[in-house]
């Protein structure tokens, strides 16, 4: 454990990382002249983005490929996605992918 | 009255401005129910590895970037030096600075402090959902007063569900047991966003990319598989766009 004055360190400087990197074309991007091409593809940055901070905690189990049964978080994602798929109610496909996930952990 | 001063005194700039930020606001309703989640697990996680509830609090309205916030966590409970957990967040919080290149062409010519506030406003699911909205806007009207209260109504919709939720997991950590998995309540949570997003076979190729690329790169260090991923996809997007476009173009001709 990080002693009490390190945490502050580690706090502020996460704080400048977040400013500095969320800002970094907002505040330079005038400099920086994207093509239109680039900027037209920058729009599939935000679903490549989230697809790539889920399927890793849902694909692997302590560091390796599960894509079986054996594998209640992938089973549970895939629920979701058909109730979202069939009903497209965010919260139904939440609860019931819970309760899938719940489920197989405790049979 | 508060209405006017928010949105300004001209009766009829402020209509539009309010009607816009009302609609964004919205906008964000359903993904509200993630961003409630997500903030209420990265608070419960911040006092379960050990920070005070001053320091906590501290992060959650500082730094408001939840994948960062959970990536450097493990790294202060194992006391890894200050360095390595802020280049590891860095490298988490990169996929901002495309983000912030993907506002840049709506926003890129507001004053400067005004740019400031909304880059600590932007996440994830504010992005997404304002592509969503305005991703194919030709280039001449993009970042207009509608444009940007919409905008505004997403994040601040967003920052009001986080933080509350947020603090809530920070102050009732304790009776939160680690067995509901509700860890795994947040991922769902971005599933269900995620999944009305795979539109067309651009974003569809894109997306199934990053996935790969997400997996096979997961064991690199410093989270690096994360932005890997992205920059990834987004190529295999642009590849898939150009690739239509001339199909369109060859049946046309």
């Amino acid at each position: 454990m990080m002693s009490s004055g390190e945490i502050w360190l580690t706090v502020a400087g996460l704080t400048l990382v977040t400013i500095v990197t969320r800002n970094a074309f907002l505040v330079l991007g005038h400099k920086v002249a994207l093509p239109e091409r680039v900027q037209h593809a920058l729009r599939y940055a935000p679903a490549c983005a989230l697809v790539a901070l889920i399927v890793p905690e849902v694909a692997l189990q302590s560091g390796t490929l599960a894509l079986g049964f054996g594998n209640p978080k992938l089973i549970a994602s895939v629920v979701a996605a058909a109730t979202l798929l069939l009903t497209r109610r965010a919260v139904a496909a939440i609860a019931l992918g819970m309760l899938a996930f719940t489920l197989i952990r405790l049979l | 009255m508060t209405g006017r001063s928010v949105f300004g005194t001209d009766p009829t700039v402020a209509a539009v401005r309010r009607e816009a930020f009302l609609r964004g606001a919205r906008a964000a309703g359903p993904a509200l129910v993630a961003t409630s989640i997500w903030g209420l697990v990265t608070g419960v996680a911040m006092i379960k590895t050990g920070l005070t509830t001053a320091q906590a609090l501290a992060m959650t309205l500082f730094v408001y970037a939840g994948s960062a916030q959970i990536a450097a966590l493990p790294l202060i409970a194992a006391d890894a030096p200050v360095w390595v957990a802020l280049l590891t967040a860095t490298v988490v919080n990169l996929r901002f600075v495309i983000f912030s290149a993907t506002l840049w062409p709506y926003f890129g010519r507001m004053p400067l402090k005004r740019r400031l506030v909304l880059g600590y406003i932007t996440g994830d699911i504010s992005l997404a959902l304002f592509m969503a909205r305005y991703g194919y806007t030709p280039a001449a009207q993009r970042g207009n007063t509608e444009q940007i209260w919409y905008f505004l109504g997403i994040c601040c919709a967003t920052w009001l569900s986080w933080q509350p939720m947020s603090i809530i997991g920070i102050l009732l950590a304790g009776l939160i047991p680690g067995q509901w998995g509700l860890e795994f309540a947040a991922i769902l949570a971005l599933i269900a966003i995620t999944v009305p997003m795979f539109h067309g076979r651009p974003a569809v190729a894109g997306c199934l990319t990053a996935g790969v690329v997400a997996v096979l790169a997961a064991a690199l260090p410093l989270k690096l598989g994360l932005v890997l991923a992205v920059i990834a996809g987004v190529a295999v997007a642009m590849a898939a766009d150009v690739f239509a476009e001339r199909n369109t173009k060859g049946r046309a001709a």
